[in-house]
């Protein structure tokens, strides 16, 4: 087995120091472990329904969820496996169609019309095999080709689902894709999905920071660094590459339900070459680094996505530049902040806090 | 078509197993060569060492020592010949296949998880060999892998720097640290690359300590440069020069041995 | 190749009764049954002859990608864009001046000179960082995208060949029989195809003797082999990697014209074109030019075929073409392990 070390640039060994910075204090209680910049974000989260609007509960807040959660996925496969795959969005929407199709959806030609607690299942499975099989040939080469490869099966998607009529309802998708009415509540009322995709979202969040530190995560970032130390460790590295891509599946999987219920519909427009391509932006934008990069990522996105057409228009320029305006903060980001909007403010708060006359050579440990 | 072969042989070796089990050697290489391109770095090499057995692997730079090592391991696959491991034919197996059948090597130029803390490297190797390698579920502190971890970091005199970052570490903590991890997981057979290099006298005593103090089942091969070391760590030697074997013998016979003087320590480097 | 025979006898048998039944299909009156099966010949040869063509558009795109990537190792997925760049430029000039073959040279030092910026504001400052550098042409194609896009607006645009290229030209393949004067019927094809195709194997070839039998071409050819190996031999290489860069995104802008002239210009082209070179390159083995070649026209015959025989599923027949081909031989067809 040939292993090339590739030089992914963007990866560092943060996660690994945070570990160590966390396991030297782990005397303290848990609570005490937690940031306090997080217990305040977490109780205006949670309070966020009181005086936001439905507009932002919905539209704002819960698509940013949900596309942080698809671009947490990326992140745990590219910041702790050093694997960029392009084929996340993908695997959101094969899990949305697969609602449709088992599920309920206003095309009832096609949909079975099971209920949702066979349906959710089901559509899990469907993401996590398929996130497994291209996972399975992803790996089998190396570093850079990932990108390519699961960009390729990624188009392969979209025009298969384009072009299939018997079962993916080919152009049109399917709309009508309603989440169930559980507990008597309409989960798709602003206050409610605000709350579910917010559960979700700092669901899937704890459970990657938590994997992050666990055998699994930990031998991931292994491979990612020194994948023929881990050969050498008796580790079966690529897998571990492929049960990576099967955990991400899972959270883009989840995602992926929670965004066909938002729309209440899934087309092949869903997963096309733009928004494939967008998850990526989102992940490099936030930070490939840490799980919360890419929810501020997705935040910035959702915002430059709903607003910057007014923007643009006040500036006297056509609503329709939105795309020149993400691509140019993309390459922006990557020319001047490889780690993203995270680590250009860690690099202001080192710089802040530098002390002139001592060289501070540890500021990432703080 | 190549799915077939290996299918074939490994069925076969299920049978030479059996057949082998108790009588057979620890390793046993048979005609093993390795090519790189048109360069042969291994011609022809026929080594066995017993269960148990210790041997110095000497010779100058160039010799081939570590790229028999590599081929041992499975770092390379050899370009011909077989690798038997306790009897079992291992030539076509990967490399972490064959370090779970109990095989351990250390790097000449460390090969180790800088960003990580030292327990926490020993760990890693720890969970390479058992089934928690995939657990979702973080290690508590009385763990058992944590446990025998733990130990092994006291084995190599490194429990003051339990959760010093490896990245801080001195050098020779660092080599130390190797062997640690060479020896997690009930190891059966293990492949020292240079382990001495670079070490301060002291700590070359403790390094000597650590080999000796071994259980003595647990057999090995060394590569040293070193002489002193080599020949008091060892029970047999075995001289490489251009890729092939030169001599083989008692540690006293190769000191002895003219034309391992004239090679050694006439055409030598150190 | 008698290596090969020697050694997988079957294989070899098989292979050659296939190349054999070709043949055979390409130049024979097709009896009833045949036609029974795949239809009229007409289509099977239009479909064979149109994917060899398209192959040869494949080709122009995808040799540069793999060219710049075999030498430097970067992914440039700005490529589609390149070549959609050369696309509009093309009819520019075309329209302009009222030349065809103008758009040719036009297209190709244009879209090599911004080729040149790219290698040197991007590219030599982010030496060895792969993923940034492929985060970057990601970026630079959705700048280019809606740049385009605003210039151009999402019309179609066609780049007219002139005259005596546009009509079709009768060639010397039979397709059937005359029933009333027994006499045989010829393909006609248009003759504006051909002449590319046999521009784009020319192209081909000037590549492989550029390659294979010029200083320049060994150079290289080493920096492909051994990247350290080449910074050693001096500051000379930069020179060599701009002079690549430039080639490989002149080709893009020259398959652009091409492109423009047997299909049409518009926006998504870039996607479409990008994604082409990826697979073309996965099937046929990453750095290899023989193996572009061989990719370029393993998909395009599976596009067209594909279209012809099974239309609903033509787009996902290269894919499954493309996985297959990674399952089994993940380095490429060609490629080396």
């Amino acid at each position: 087995m040939a292993v090339t070390e590739t030089n992914l640039g963007l990866s560092t060994q943060s996660d690994f120091s945070r570990r160590n910075a966390g396991e030297s204090s782990s005397t303290a209680p848990w609570h005490a472990q937690v940031p306090v910049g997080y217990w305040v974000v977490g109780f205006v989260l949670l309070l966020m329904p009181a005086f936001a609007s439905d507009f932002m509960l919905f539209q704002i807040f819960g698509w940013t969820f949900i596309l942080g959660m698809i671009a947490l996925s990326l992140m745990f496969l590219a910041g702790y496996g050093g694997m960029v795959s392009l084929v996340q969005m993908t695997l959101a929407a094969l899990a949305g169609y697969c609602m449709a199709i088992f599920g309920t959806s206003a095309i009832e030609t096609i949909s079975l019309g099971w209920p949702w607690w066979v349906a959710i299942p089901i559509a899990l499975i469907i993401a996590v095999i398929f996130g497994t099989i291209t996972g399975a040939l992803a790996v089998r080469t190396e570093g850079i080709y990932t990108i390519m490869i699961t960009l390729a099966i990624a188009s392969a998607f979209f025009y298969f689902t384009r072009q299939n009529y018997v079962i993916f309802n080919g152009f049109s998708g399917f709309n009508g894709v309603l989440p169930p009415n559980l507990f008597g509540i309409d989960w798709r009322g602003p206050k409610a999905f605000y709350y579910l995709t917010l559960f979700w979202a700092t669901l899937s969040f704890l459970v990657v920071v938590y994997v992050s530190r666990a055998p699994f995560g930990l031998a991931l970032q292994g491979v990612r660094d020194n994948p023929r130390r881990m050969a050498a460790l008796g580790f079966n590295v690529n897998a571990h590459r492929i049960a990576a891509y099967s955990f991400s599946a899972l959270i883009a999987g989840v995602a992926g339900i929670l965004l066909t219920w938002q729309s209440a519909q899934i087309s092949p427009g869903t997963a096309g070459t733009g928004p494939v391509i967008d998850i990526l932006v989102i992940a490099v934008i936030g930070g490939l680094n840490k799980p919360i990069g890419p929810f501020i990522g997705a935040f910035i996105y959702v915002l430059l996505k709903t607003f910057a057409i007014d923007v643009l228009i006040s500036l006297g320029l056509s609503g329709d530049r939105f795309q020149l305006l993400v691509g140019i903060s993309f390459l922006l980001i990557v020319f001047f902040s490889p780690d993203g909007v995270l680590g250009l403010w860690e690099r202001w708060r080192a710089s802040r806090n530098r002390d002139p006359l001592l060289d501070a050579g540890e500021d990432r440990l703080s | 078509m190549s799915v077939q072969e290996t299918g074939m042989e490994r069925s076969t070796s299920v049978a030479e197993r059996l057949s082998a089990t108790g009588t057979a050697n620890a390793l046993e290489l048979r005609g093993v060569s390795k090519y790189f391109g048109a360069l042969a770095a291994l011609k022809d090499i026929t080594i066995s060492v017993a269960p148990g057995e210790r041997r110095a692997v000497l010779g100058s730079n160039g010799a081939g020592k570590t790229t028999l090592f590599n081929c041992i391991t499975g770092d390379f696959l050899a370009s011909e010949g077989t690798v038997r491991f306790f009897g079992e034919d291992v030539t076509e197996f990967a490399a972490h296949e064959r370090i779970r059948r109990g095989l351990r090597r250390t790097y000449q130029i460390s090969l180790l998880f800088t960003g990580l803390t030292v327990i926490d490297n020993v760990y890693l190797a720890c969970c390479g060999v058992s089934r928690g390698r995939f657990s979702f579920i973080r290690a508590r502190r009385n763990d058992a892998l944590m446990a025998t971890a733990e130990d092994l970091v006291r084995v190599v005199h490194l429990e003051d720097s339990r959760d010093t970052l490896v990245a801080n570490l001195s050098y020779g903590q660092q080599r130390q640290l190797e062997i640690a991890m060479a020896l997690s997981g009930a190891p059966r057979f293990i492949l020292f690359d240079e382990p001495a290099a670079g070490l301060s006298p002291t700590e070359r005593s403790e390094l000597i300590e650590i080999l000796t103090g071994l259980p003595s089942h647990m057999g090995y091969i060394i590569i040293e440069h070193d002489m002193d070391v080599a020949l008091r760590v060892s029970e047999t030697v075995t001289m490489m020069h251009n890729g092939a074997i030169f001599k083989e013998g008692k540690p006293a016979e190769i000191e002895e041995d003219a034309e391992v003087q004239a090679l050694y320590l006439g055409g030598g480097h150190e | 190749m008698r290596a090969y025979a020697t050694k997988h006898p079957v294989w070899s048998a098989i292979l050659f009764f296939a190349a054999a039944f070709l043949l055979w299909m390409i130049f024979a009156i097709w009896p009833a049954w045949l036609i029974d099966i795949l239809g009229r010949k007409k289509v099977f040869l239009s479909a064979l002859l149109n994917g060899i063509t398209l192959g040869g558009l494949y080709f122009l795109v995808a040799s540069g990608f793999t060219l710049i990537f075999g030498l430097m190792r970067n992914v440039n997925l700005a490529h589609g864009s390149l070549y959609l760049l050369g696309g509009y430029i093309g009819y520019i000039v075309a329209t302009a001046t009222g030349y065809w073959i103008l758009a040719f040279p036009a297209a190709f030092i244009v879209v090599a000179a911004f080729g040149i910026l790219l290698q040197f504001f991007v590219f030599r400052r982010m030496e060895g960082q792969d993923l940034r550098q492929t985060l970057v042409t990601i970026g630079i194609s959705i700048v280019m995208a809606d740049l385009m896009l605003w210039g151009f607006g999402g019309d179609f645009y066609n780049i007219t060949p002139p005259e005596w290229l546009s009509g079709p030209i009768q060639t010397f393949f039979v397709t059937g029989v005359k029933r009333s004067s027994g006499d045989l019927i010829f393909l006609k094809y248009p003759v504006v195809r051909l002449v590319i195709l046999v521009a784009a194997i020319l192209i081909g070839i000037g590549m492989w003797v550029l390659l294979n039998r010029t200083q320049v071409g060994m150079l290289i050819r080493a920096g492909v082999d051994d990247r350290d190996m080449l910074s050693a031999t001096g500051a000379r290489i930069q020179w060599v990697f701009v002079g690549v860069f430039a080639f490989g995104a002149g080709l893009a802008g020259l398959a652009g014209v091409v492109g423009g002239t047997f299909q049409s210009i518009a926006p998504g082209e870039d996607i479409r074109f990008l994604l082409a070179s990826l697979v073309v390159v996965i099937v046929g083995g990453m750095g290899s030019i023989t193996g572009a070649a061989l990719g370029a026209v393993i998909i395009g015959l599976a596009e067209q075929f594909g279209s012809v025989y099974f239309p609903t599923y033509a787009v996902v027949l290269t894919f499954v073409i493309m996985v297959v081909v990674l399952a089994f031989r993940p380095q490429g067809l060609l490629g080396r392990a």
